[in-house]
């Protein structure tokens, strides 16, 4: 490896990654998904940016070189990284033809994948497209590598908005249509038109300029007499409650159910971030909390609860109590088995307790599915029929409703983390994170704000659960597996542990984002994984990052950590 | 740790000064985790025991079968300590926890399973049994070995160093990245591995009839567990492995390569977990993406049992967690009365992981508390 010259290794790595995305299935799904219909897809799009980054990582001088020839280096690591894909589809081709069905084996390297790696030609003139199309990126690549940071931040701003707005296209279309706005000039088919594209593009890039000419939003706001940093915040609040507060009205109740799904892992993400964020305890088990909540609603609301002596087949006339009766004492519960969990276990060093909190959640769901237990909690089938929580005249099975409700508990759970987060005890977490022994020194209890943390997320944990079972109307062990844990904690990590907007914008990208992208249901856990190994690789703090986790993150060692990314992006090294 | 509690017990603890609230005082000097702990112990103690004594006397259950299930914890067993010595090794140089071994285990045994299926069509794995299984060892060690050092290098490498909770976070996100690249390359479904013939049926050994398979296995794990046995005892890149466990920096000022040492640790480890792999499937056959994560964290499990970071304790934790895995359900639960026990028997795992990492988080052969870091 060391051999070869960095824009050799840089450019394998990137062809590399194309193989990949291709044999793992995610190009043919998403040449499903059109940016500007009819001209490009989403798979071309992602071919577009592996090469463009590329070359534009070969641009850069190497980790023992002080200065490098991007003109040269960059187009040369777009074509091998175009070579290398265009050897690979003529490689599968002959061995196809030999009678060794690559797809034997790997069920995504089909004749549609080298279809669309080809463009639809022969794999002679694939290749030689592949190598032209790696050579001009690479090129164009180099360019942006040597510009000005603000042409560069205006280019990169602009395309990326609009192959967001692209892969947005359905939503905008459900809320120009609510709107009563016309969008056929800008959307076609779910993607963009020609023209819509060209105008998206346009406005970004202006946009982006006249922000970067003026220094930001804010500073320009600032500049109109009598605007003060206090009334941009005040109307900034205001617009979101107001748009939050019409959302579901634009939109269907398709897409007001989703957003309740988000609001739910809001729900569970801000009660996560108090376990993971502000204390600093790894939760994998954070489900088990969850389902605690939704089976203790589900025992004492529903019907068909044994409380009241129903079954499935011959419900009772009404549950045990009421749902507002029923809420506080499911939080009770949790904040009970949270004790009897916690105590126990606290003392353990973090990456321990990591896996102590999985099995126990393990070990919840495998009671509920049980036979044991199956006469009390449903065993596989779970309990079914919950009534919706009670709302006066509201009927709170309709999504938009449900959703008002949802956003209620995200709004006092979104001040209470907040609040908490600068009080004693949200200090207290913090001194205890960063150094157990000098908190323990410092008069904190840490078994303590341990317990108080882990409790504080139970009770979460366990709204949300209980929402979630009266949103589904009913609960089942098979809503209670361990991703649902593992999406909880991407979302915390994704927007930055112990900060606030970061779980809402978390909660946004890895759960609404995907509902509404159905080419990407497939491979979200796909893409979680990446999502979880990337952040952590390279900005351990997260996408908004609480300043002072940013600092923890990166005070011990500042080198490896930069270094690091270098080493991941180019491959192998020494 | 430990010291400042016990202070909290006798009253001295730095906190009564500071906090002048009663009930806080109260809270702190209450023993509340003494108090769990001391409960628990006594439940569990007490459902065991009345369970297993009760199971007895139903004489339900003949001696065989007390042996059969016996045997075939052992064979379980063999598996969970093979894999966990990946766990340990990995834990014994870099203490993290690499939580996606369990996927370097899968790799190599699906990818091995389009092998053993075109060799059982062809049917030259009936035919060179012995040939073919030592091709498929070879096969899914080498895969895993890959993977394994992929992941090294991409993922924990650059995080030497980083705060704890930072591995582990991308060791989640790599293994859930490999179950879906390999769920994404060979397909969703569950396939069902070839069988082999001649290890199908059972011989009779002292009296008691033993699936043949299930020595195999047992023979199997004991053959790669004494081969790691020597590498690590006998071996320069052993005594560097256990240098650079032993100290880092140390190792490096002796002349060690660190880089290439801790990359070894990865490639044994994952070698060792595509044979494991090889020997499940002889167990248990069928394969698909999935497939590694509860045999990971049931390895983990044998390597805490064990104590983490000794390849001895591997051993033992991986055997006595197999035994307790398919004797227990049925001997500690039917004399409860609870119905199909088998279903219960992740609680068996888990408890077990649990219980071990409270009352004894250093295993039965580690140090009573681990390095702290």
């Amino acid at each position: 490896m060391s051999r070869l010259p960095r824009w050799a290794r840089v450019g394998l790595l990137g062809g590399f990654i194309v193989i990949y995305l291709g044999a793992v299935g995610m190009l043919e799904s998403f040449s499903a998904r059109p940016i500007v219909t009819g001209v490009i897809q989403f798979s071309v799009v992602l071919i577009a940016v592996v090469y463009m980054s590329s070359g534009y990582l070969a641009a850069r001088p190497g980790k023992d070189e002080l200065e490098s020839n991007p003109r040269r280096s960059a187009p040369l690591a777009g074509v091998v990284a175009g070579a290398l894909v265009g050897v690979f589809v003529i490689a599968m081709t002959l061995l196809a033809e030999a009678g060794y069905n690559p797809r034997d084996m790997f069920i995504a390297i089909n004749p549609a994948l080298l279809d669309i790696l080809t463009f639809g030609q022969s794999i002679w003139a694939g290749l030689v497209i592949e190598v032209v199309l790696g050579g001009v990126l690479g090129l164009a690549a180099s360019y942006l590598y040597t510009s000005s940071p603000n042409t560069r931040s205006i280019v990169v701003t602009t395309l990326t908005t609009v192959v967001m707005v692209a892969l947005a296209a359905p939503l905008f279309t459900v809320m120009f249509d609510g709107l009563g706005i016309p969008d056929s000039w800008l959307f076609q088919r779910e993607g963009l038109t020609v023209i819509g594209a060209i105008v998206v593009a346009t406005a970004t890039a202006f946009l982006k300029w006249y922000l970067l000419k003026t220094g930001g939003a804010r500073k320009a706001m600032l500049q109109v007499p009598k605007v003060t940093e206090k009334n941009i915040n005040l109307t900034l609040w205001l617009a979101a409650g107001v748009v939050l507060t019409v959302l579901p009205w634009i939109v269907n109740t398709f897409i007001s159910d989703v957003l309740g799904t988000v609001g739910l892992y809001i729900l569970l993400g801000l009660g996560l971030n108090i376990v993971v964020g502000y204390a600093g305890l790894l939760d994998l088990g954070y489900v088990a909390f969850f389902a605690v909540g939704a089976y203790s609603i589900a025992v004492l609301t529903a019907n068909t609860s044994f409380l009241v002596g129903g079954t499935v087949n011959a419900p009772a006339a009404e549950g045990f109590m009421n749902f507002w009766v029923a809420l506080p004492i499911t939080i009770v519960i949790a904040v009970i088995i949270g004790v009897l969990i916690g105590a126990p276990v606290l003392r353990l060093r973090g990456d321990y307790l990591a896996i102590v909190t999985l099995g126990f959640g393990e070990i919840i769901r495998t009671l509920v599915l049980s036979d044991w237990l199956k006469p009390y909690l449903g065993g596989p089938q779970g309990i079914t029929q919950i009534p919706p929580p009670p709302l006066g005249p509201l009927n709170t099975r309709d999504p938009r409703i449900l959703y008002y409700l949802i956003l209620a508990f995200v709004v006092i759970s979104f001040f209470i983390a907040t609040r908490l987060k600068y009080s004693r005890v949200g200090r207290a977490w913090a001194a205890m994170r960063e150094d157990e022994d000098v908190a323990e020194g410092m008069g904190i209890s840490v078994v303590l704000y341990k317990i108080l943390a882990f409790v504080m997320g139970a009770a979460v944990g366990c709204l949300g659960g209980a929402f979630f079972a009266t949103k589904l109307s009913v609960a089942n062990p098979g809503s209670f597996t361990l991703l649902v844990s593992i999406n909880v904690l991407a979302v915390v990590v994704l927007g930055g542990m112990g900060s606030i907007p970061g779980v809402i914008v978390g909660s946004l990208v890895l759960v609404g984002l995907p509902e509404l992208l159905r080419e990407f249901g497939e491979f979200r856990l796909h893409i979680y994984g990446i999502i979880l190994v990337a952040i952590m690789l390279l900005k351990p703090e997260g996408l908004i990052p609480d300043a002072r986790r940013a600092r923890e993150l990166h005070h011990e060692d500042e080198e490896p950590i930069t270094d690091v990314a270098h080493v991941a992006i180019a491959g192998g090294h020494e | 740790m430990t010291a400042p509690l016990s202070l909290n017990r006798n009253g001295h603890s730095l906190t009564t000064n500071v906090s002048s609230r009663n009930y806080r005082i109260l809270f702190e000097r209450l023993p509340v985790r003494r108090i769990i702990l001391i409960t628990l112990a006594l439940v569990i103690s007490y459902g065991v025991i009345v369970g297993t004594v009760a199971t007895l006397q139903t004489g339900r259950y003949t001696t065989a079968d007390w042996v059969n299930l016996f045997v075939a914890g052992v064979a379980r067993g063999s598996v969970y300590a093979i894999i966990a010595l990946g766990y340990t090794l990995v834990y014994g140089i870099l203490f993290i926890i690499n939580f996606a071994h369990g996927e370097v285990f899968m790799a190599g045994t699906f990818t091995t399973f389009f092998i053993a299926s075109g060799l059982s069509s062809t049917g030259v794995l009936n035919q060179y049994p012995i040939p073919s299984l030592i091709l498929l060892f070879l096969c899914s060690a080498l895969v895993s070995m890959l993977v394994a050092v992929i992941l090294e290098r991409v993922a924990y490498r650059p995080l030497r160093g980083a705060p704890r909770l930072v591995p582990l976070i991308t060791a989640i996100g790599a293994s859930l990245f490999l179950q879906y690249t390999f769920r994404g390359f060979y397909g969703a479904q569950v396939n069902a591995y070839p069988n082999i013939d001649i290890l199908q049926g059972t011989i009779s050994l002292g009296g008691y009839n033993v699936q043949k398979s299930q020595i195999l296995v047992t023979l199997g794990a004991l053959l790669l567990w004494l081969a790691l046995f020597f590498v690590i005892e006998r071996t320069k890149l052993g005594r560097a492995m256990r240098a650079v466990g032993e100290d880092r920096e140390i190792a490096a000022l002796m002349g060690i390569n660190v880089d290439r040492t801790i990359i070894s640790t990865f490639a044994i480890g994952g070698a060792l977990a595509g044979a494991a792999g090889i020997l499940f499937v002889q167990l248990f056959n069928s394969v698909w993406f999935f497939m590694g994560f509860i045999p990971g964290i049931k390895a983990f499990t044998a390597a805490v049992l064990g104590g983490i970071g000794s390849i001895t304790g591997a051993a033992l934790g991986g055997l006595v967690l197999g035994i307790l895995e398919a004797v227990g359900p049925i001997l500690f639960l039917t004399g409860l009365g609870i119905p199909s026990p088998n279903q219960l028997q992740p609680i068996i795992s888990f408890g077990i992981l649990v219980l071990v990492l409270i009352f004894r988080p250093g295993g039965f052969l580690g140090a009573p508390e681990e390095k702290r870091a």
